[in-house]
């Protein structure tokens, strides 16, 4: 059995990967088989930071060869290295399946001897818990760049998503930050499983698919000087062009010392603002165009939706017993479950702005937007709107910083270890 | 006023509301209820043609409230009864299906109450503890606020197929079992647990991972008690150190 000091050092140096998601699967127990998963996911426990545990999230080995800039684990550091066998991470897995610990394993790995080896060793570990365990849970793999394609097709034939860490939003950075990976090196074998998820899907293959959760991504934000502009642009290219499911963000703190890398941490608003904007574009029919130009950043201010529609105030007030449910979708503050949940209940009558209260839909910001039965309750001048929602923004940026306090240690940068 | 007091069962509920309906009667199953000087109390037995002609009389104008009603019985909340029977009221009224009429207070409290069973169920899917016992059974004791156990046992027989398991609602002293082929529910006050030797080694390793997956420097456990409340912690072995 693992000893608990491997297990340890296997897990810290994995912890930083933002990714907990055990979401998008189907996959459904075989013949006295175990496990399966659940389409929506499922947390099994939440640690003091706030974050879910969902799955197992451990690296293979955290001996690696590369000496990327930002990462804890890069061949330079001076870290314990451990490594762990396929047929541990098994056991490990299965034992903590069937007590219902977790819903399945995210395995990830430093790269050791060559990215063939270490792609190598992932996969067989997949094939080895689903052909001999016949564990149908979740299975993560995230895949190492430079491997060969045909390795990392194989990986996604057993597991339920993979990912490649875009860590940087753009060449020049990626070129100065971590030289031993290239755009191509990580954008060309997304593609490649796309294809293969395409070709599941025109064939109508229902059994063994590859990859039925899908891909995502992380980049490390503030590193590197691409504006939020850029950024959303590389993200909408990669969930319209590559199908990715999530494109998750890291704000960059500085934990190594580098004349490469910025000494000042990039703050924990941006990494959310930004993730406002990727559920705009997402969830609510938003264009990256009408959130951000390309050179800029998002407002520190007002969020995404708030800049937006202050833009657009000639399309305001709308009234909420008529609107269609895109523009319900564009008013602050209101959002898929509110605008879903008024769409239904004025089928049954006409709704006042007490029964939007009633119905439990937030109206601090949205008052300002929209008219119930014609009548407007919000205020009457642009400048009194924009200092209100000036107002409900900050209490939501102190929030914020509660949220993530002391920023100077956190480490949520180091995302690194592929 | 009157007020019926139901054995606590789906048909019992039934019966009551055949004779609740009209009039502005109160239903309970409660032991204990608060009466007025004016207020007749009525101890109702199950009269199962009444349970038909209910049953039938919601099922014509919706066929998903019996559903419904099923669920909300499973509430830990005092007034369950009397909040379906006033969302029974407003579906025979309406006489169409009014899940969604959420301008109306009665709806929203019962979609509330709803929301609150189905959500529990959902997060004891993830927080729900097994041990492994001597013989190799999974035992998982838990006392969940509302009857969510016959709603859970199928996910956990989807993914657990060739073990037996048991589920043990200490709140309620009852318990679901598993044989590996099929399962019911019996009374169950205390069970006596023989745990198999590497139980504690996993166990161990558990807590390990958990303390060791958390980032120290990015506190927040405002969130943490938000989405696992402290209530569910009593079972988890990584909340009990």
């Amino acid at each position: 059995m693992l000893d608990a000091t491997t297990l340890q050092i296997l897990t810290e140096s994995a912890k930083y990967d933002v990714s907990c998601s055990s979401s998008g699967s189907r996959r459904a127990n075989t013949n006295g088989g175990i496990g399966n998963a659940s389409v929506g996911g499922i947390c099994h426990s939440f640690t003091p930071d706030g974050r879910c545990i969902s799955l197992l999230k451990i690296l293979m080995s955290n001996d690696c060869i590369y000496d990327c800039e930002y990462c804890p684990n890069r061949r330079s550091a001076d870290v314990k290295r451990a490594s762990i066998s396929p047929e541990d991470i098994c056991e490990l897995t299965i034992n903590f399946y069937k007590r219902n610990y977790i819903e399945g394993l995210f395995l990830s790995s430093a790269v050791f001897g060559s990215p063939d080896r270490t792609m190598e060793l992932l996969t067989e570990t997949a094939i080895k818990l689903r052909k001999e365990y016949h564990f149908n849970g979740y299975i993560h793999i995230k895949g190492i760049p430079h491997c060969n394609d045909d390795l990392a097709l194989k990986a996604a034939k057993y597991a339920d998503r993979m990912s490649y860490n875009i860590e940087l939003p753009s060449e020049k950075s990626l070129k100065l930050l971590a030289p031993q990976k290239t755009k191509n090196s990580i954008i060309v074998p997304m593609q490649k499983l796309r294809s293969a998820q395409l070709y599941d899907k025109e064939n109508k293959i229902k059994r063994n698919k590859s990859i039925p959760a899908g891909q995502t991504t992380q980049m490390i934000i503030g590193a590197s000087p691409e504006s939020d502009g850029q950024i959303l642009r590389l993200t909408e290219y990669m969930y319209r062009n590559i199908g990715l499911k999530r494109v998750y963000y890291s704000s960059y703190v500085p934990v190594v010392q580098s004349p490469l890398l910025p000494a000042k941490p990039a703050g924990l608003l941006r990494e959310h603002r930004l993730y406002q904007a990727d559920w705009l574009i997402r969830f609510y029919g938003f264009d990256v165009e009408e959130i951000c130009g390309n050179g800029e950043n998002l407002s520190d201010e007002y969020d995404p939706k708030c800049a937006w529609a202050l833009k657009n105030m000639q399309l305001f007030p709308v009234e909420i017993n008529t609107a269609p449910l895109e523009m319900l979708l564009r008013v602050p503050g209101i959002g898929a479950k509110s605008a879903y949940k008024i769409t239904e209940a004025r089928k049954f009558g006409r709704l006042d702005f007490d029964n939007l209260a009633k119905m439990r839909i937030v109206l601090k910001r949205a008052k300002h937007f929209i008219t119930c039965k014609g009548k407007f309750y919000g205020s009457g001048s642009l400048s009194s709107i924009k200092s209100a929602l000036l107002l409900s923004g900050a209490e939501e940026h102190n929030e914020q910083l509660s949220m993530f306090s002391e920023p100077t240690t956190a480490l949520s940068a180091l995302s690194g270890e592929l | 006023m009157k007020i019926y007091i139901t054995d606590g069962t789906a048909e019992g509920f039934y019966t009551a509301v055949y004779y609740a309906y009209r009039g502005g009667a109160m239903v309970t199953s409660e032991k204990i209820v608060q009466i007025t000087l004016d207020s007749e109390v009525i101890y109702l037995q199950t009269e199962i043609d009444k349970v038909k002609r209910v049953a039938d009389k919601i099922d014509s104008i919706d066929k998903y409230s019996c559903g419904d009603i099923d669920l909300a019985l499973r509430s830990g909340n005092k007034l369950k009864e009397q909040i379906a029977l006033e969302y029974l009221r407003i579906l025979v009224k309406e006489n169409r299906p009014v899940r969604a009429m959420l301008n109306h207070p009665a709806v929203i409290q019962m979609m509330e109450i709803i929301n609150k069973i189905t959500s529990e169920a959902h997060n004891m899917k993830g927080f729900l503890r097994f041990m492994e016992t001597e013989s190799g059974a999974l035992y998982a004791p838990c006392s969940p606020d509302n009857d969510i156990t016959e709603l859970i046992v199928p996910h956990f027989i989807r993914r657990l197929c060739n073990t037996k398991f048991a589920i043990h609602d200490l709140k309620r002293k009852k318990a679901a079992l598993y044989n590996g082929n099929e399962w019911f529910t019996a009374d169950v006050g205390e069970a006596e647990i023989y745990l198999s030797e590497y139980e504690k080694a996993f166990e161990g390793l558990w807590k390990k991972y958990y303390a060791s997956v958390n980032i120290k420097e990015r506190p927040h456990e405002k969130q943490m008690k938000g989405y696992m409340p402290v209530r569910y912690w009593k079972y988890m072995p990584e909340k009990n150190q």
